[in-house]
Order: C-alpha cells, then structure tokens, then sequence
C-alpha cells in the first residue's frame, strides 16, 4: 500500500510561516489566560472555527474541539462549580449539593484557555509540514540536533500508527481476529505492542545512524534546510497583530486587575 | 480452490485508482506469477484475496463465496499471505511460537501442529532454530520464518509478496522447493515477483499487471513473447531470453540449455 506524505495545506492558513503559527499559539493562548474573565477565550475560540474554515480542515477541528471540549466542560463545571471555595452566589439547589455562579464562571474561563491552547495548536499541526517546521526553527537559530529531536518526536506516533496497521494486517492474515468485541480487540492488541516498540527503537537507532554517515554530526558548518520556507508580508502583518494584542490584552488585564478599568464580569475568581 | 475477480476496483483515495476493473480467475494448483513495476497494483490486487483489502468496486469471490461476507482472520484457513517484509509480522519469543500461532488460531488440534511443525520447519531449513528468538535469525532465515508460519496454517492458496527480496542462490532453491511442494499438495501458489528469472523457472503462469489493470496473463511462453508488451510495461526478460529474442530465435527460452536445444534444432532446420 502506498505511503503518501501528507498533503500541503494550500490554503492562506497553510501557506503562513510555521514561525507564525507557534507565535499565534502562544499569542492567543497567552491572552485567554491573561484576560481576567472568560469573553475573550471565547472570541479567540470562535475565530478559530473561522480560521479551521479558511484552512479547510473544519469537520477535524470540531471533532476535536468538541469531542474534548464537552466532557472537560461538564467535568469542570461539575468540580467548580460545586465545590470551589470561592462560591457565594448559588445558581441552582441540586439537594446534595449547590452550583454556584463564581465556580461556574472559574470553570469557563479554564476550559476556554484549554481550548485556544488546544485549537490553536491543533491548526497548526494539520497545516504545517513538520519538516517546513523544523526548517524554520533552524533558521531562526535553534540547533540542527534539537530541530531533528523536534521532527524525529513529532513523527513517531503517524509512523507507529502505519507500522501499528499493517502489523494488524498481517496478524489478522494469520487468523488473529480483531473486529470481534471489546475483549478481542484487546487480546489483538497486546501482540501488536511489542512489534511496533521494539521496531520503532530500531528505526531510530538506524536514523541516527543514517544521519551519521551524512554528515549531519559534523560542527562548524552552517547547514543549509532542502525545505524552503517562505516569509511573506502576510506573516510579518501577522506577527505584529499578534504582538500587539498580546501586549495589549496583558496591559488591559493589569488595568481591570487593578481596578483601573472596570472588569466585564465581576465575579470573586482571579 | 477458485478466485475470481469480476471488475476489480480499489480506490485508496478519490483521485487514487489502484485497481482499475480487474477480471481475473485463479484455479488449480499450477503456480500463478504476478509481475509488473512499481505501483502497478500488484500488492493491491493480492491483499484483495483474503480480505485485508475489500473492493471499492466489482468483487472478489472465493470458492464461490463473496469475500466481504468474512473477515481476514476466517479467510486466513482459506488463503495463507506471506508479507513483503518478515519484521511486520513476527512478534513471537521463538521460531516454535511462530509456527504454532495461525493454526492456534483456526483451532488446528495439538497433535496435527506438533507433526506439521517438524514438517514446515524441515520445509524451510529451521529446523535447527526452532527455539531461536526471530530477532535472532538472518534477514534469509526470517523471511522462511514468515513463510513457514504461514504453510503451517495449511491453507488451501498461498500468497507471496517479494518472496525473493534479499535472497541468496541457496534461499532461492529453497523457495522453488517450497513451491513445487505446494504445487504437489494440489495448493494455489501465488507469488509477487521482480525477479524474471525466478519467475520464469518456477511459474508456469504469468500475469503483468500495469496501471492497475492485468496486461498480459498467460503460459510464461506467452507472456515472454510479446516483447513490446513488456517494453511498454517496463518489464526485462531474463538476459538469455533477451539475447535469443535479439537473435530472432522463434522460441522463447529462459535457460541456458533451452537456448541451446533452440539454437541446434534451428540450425538442423536449415541444414
């Protein structure tokens, strides 16, 4: 069966710098848990829909946004809201216990941060290539070792997962039925682990050992990337308004902590 | 044991035709040859016979029996598969494990895998290693490991991916008694092969496949015939057939004494 790289992300998301992307992660991460209540996390959440839209990758990114979003929420909401100490004001009587309002918005504002941090990252992971990422990374100064750690760590759950599905292949070829129940999808598994860690170790030693003979150990000599990576005018547009909302989300937050501004949402959290 | 393929297709992906509308019967026990270059859809086409792969269009049918209706792990009494590359599917601590695992699994009693054990491993030289740990054997030894594991499950059609890849002249001998034995217990022999030579020594069959679609299927003197065919499909015929086709020999001939043999009989013809 044919191996095929993932394909480029054409899009306008796919073509930003992958410098770009991890500084809007942080960015926009940052500023949900710099921002005293839960409003802008939310903002920053629905523009990320937006963006998961321009990327085309939307029907992924809900599925993960809600498949952790939902339980996290309810788990949060229940923890919070119940049995934080900072509850005074009770939304609901629930008889064994009281859902409380300063909980609840607690819990928002925590699951809201999570979301950003894990949206924003997941975007950036299903539109960059991870060696483009890696090219990048050394060019902006990280060492050439730290860059193939980066590449080498993030290409080892796909590379498991292919090994993982024609071992299953080859096992269910030998009469190991894995599409019975639970139970014998487990007892399939178990065979399989031992296969995939042993081989992946190998794999690595033999990697290393190719990167060896190339050179790739050899200092000082600036080594040059195969990847290309281009920098636009739109990731240095982009760059600067992350910055500044940054900056300027962290300095509105002071203000509101401080009472200088009054806060949205006045509520007895931090 | 009878497969057939009506109109085979199968689609990894929207724009990705792997298997462009296949008609294929595999009957008998006369080994069957499948050549053709890279990506040509030859693994594609084979995973299709027992199951790990099900059509995207047309059908596979074995015995009679549509392929969808069990899964790979119920096909596997029915048609063995021997991987391309023996680390995907040993798993086991020893030779022995190997070996006894597939037919475990199909419910083979105690005494016939304990008697089919000794026989396979003779088969296929480990009988010296039977309590070696796989990772242990050569890179030769492993791939008659794959191959033994997959004999002992006795099944009626046995499928070959690359069984020659990294064999030397010995491992190639053994190979071909493997096949004739198989052959001699009225099994299907199925085998995926870059090797001409190889091919045309062992195989009476032979189908080309090209851009997922069979080519060429035929007696190995056939098939060898239509030189242009093969051009087109980037295939080489062994270099003594090539060299006979060159000298405009009429026969086909894949050895050096058939080479031989043709060129006398020629020039008594003419004589």
């Amino acid at each position: 069966m044919p191996h095929h790289m993932p394909a480029m992300n054409t899009t306008v998301i796919g073509r930003l710098n992958p410098i770009t992307k991890i500084v809007a992660v942080f960015s926009l991460g940052l500023s949900a848990l710099a921002w005293p209540d839960f409003t802008l996390g939310l903002i920053v959440v629905a523009l990320l829909f937006v963006v998961s839209f321009m990327a085309h990758i939307q029907k992924d990114f809900a599925k993960i946004m809600f498949g952790f979003g939902i339980p996290v929420t309810v788990m949060l909401m229940f923890i919070q809201g119940m049995y934080s100490p900072k509850n005074k004001t009770v939304l609901l009587d629930l008889g064994f216990s009281q859902l409380c309002l300063e909980g609840v918005l607690y819990a928002a504002k925590v699951v809201v941060s999570l979301l950003v941090f894990l949206g924003s990252f997941y975007i950036m992971n299903k539109t960059t290539y991870v060696g483009s990422m890696v090219a990048a990374l050394t060019a902006v100064g990280l060492n050439a070792k730290v860059g193939y750690l980066v590449l080498a760590s993030l290409n080892v759950v796909p590379q498991m997962q292919r090994r993982m599905a024609v071992i299953q292949e080859a096992q269910s070829a030998r009469g190991l039925d894995a599409t019975g129940g639970m139970l014998s999808r487990i007892k399939a598994y178990i065979p399989l682990l031992g296969p995939v860690v042993l081989s992946s170790l190998t794999d690595a030693q033999e990697r290393g050992m190719t990167l060896e003979t190339r050179g790739f150990g050899i200092t000082g000599v600036r080594q040059t990337s195969y990847v290309k990576v281009d920098w636009n005018t739109m990731d240095t547009v982009a760059n600067w308004v992350l910055g500044i909302v940054l900056l300027a989300v962290v300095v509105v937050s002071i203000l509101m902590r401080i009472g200088v501004i009054p806060m949205l949402i006045t509520w007895g959290g931090v | 044991m009878r497969i057939e393929l009506k109109g085979l297709e199968h689609a990894y992906s929207k724009t990705d035709k792997a298997l462009d509308g296949v008609d294929l019967v595999l009957e008998g026990s006369e080994p069957v040859a499948i050549i053709g270059q890279n990506g040509a859809g030859k693994t594609t086409l084979v995973k299709h016979f027992n199951g790990i792969l099900r059509p995207t269009g047309g059908s596979v049918e074995i015995n009679g029996v549509d392929i969808n209706t069990r899964s790979t792990a119920e096909w596997s009494r029915e048609v063995g598969y021997v991987f391309q590359n023996p680390d995907d599917q040993l798993f086991l601590e020893s030779v022995r494990k190997e070996f006894e695992f597939g037919p475990r699994q199909i419910g083979m009693d105690a005494d016939t895998i304990a008697r089919r054990v000794n026989e396979v491993a003779e088969l296929t030289g480990l009988s010296k290693k039977l309590d070696v740990h796989p990772f242990d054997l050569t890179p030769t030894e492993k791939k008659f490991c794959t191959i033994g594991a997959v004999i002992m499950m006795d099944p009626a059609a046995v499928i070959f991916d690359e069984p020659t890849c990294g064999q030397d002249r010995s491992g190639n001998a053994r190979l071909k008694t493997i096949i004739e034995r198989l052959r001699g217990q009225g099994k299907l022999c199925i085998t995926i092969s870059h090797d001409m030579k190889f091919v045309t020594a062992n195989f009476s069959r032979v189908i080309v496949m090209c851009h997922g679609t069979v080519l060429l299927d035929g007696s190995v003197n056939e098939v060898f015939a239509q030189t242009d065919i093969l051009r087109r499909s980037f295939i080489t015929p062994p270099p003594i057939t090539r060299v006979a086709q060159g000298a405009g020999l009429k026969e086909t001939v894949f050895t050096v004494p058939a080479f031989i043999n043709a060129i006398t009989k020629e020039r008594n013809h003419h004589g």
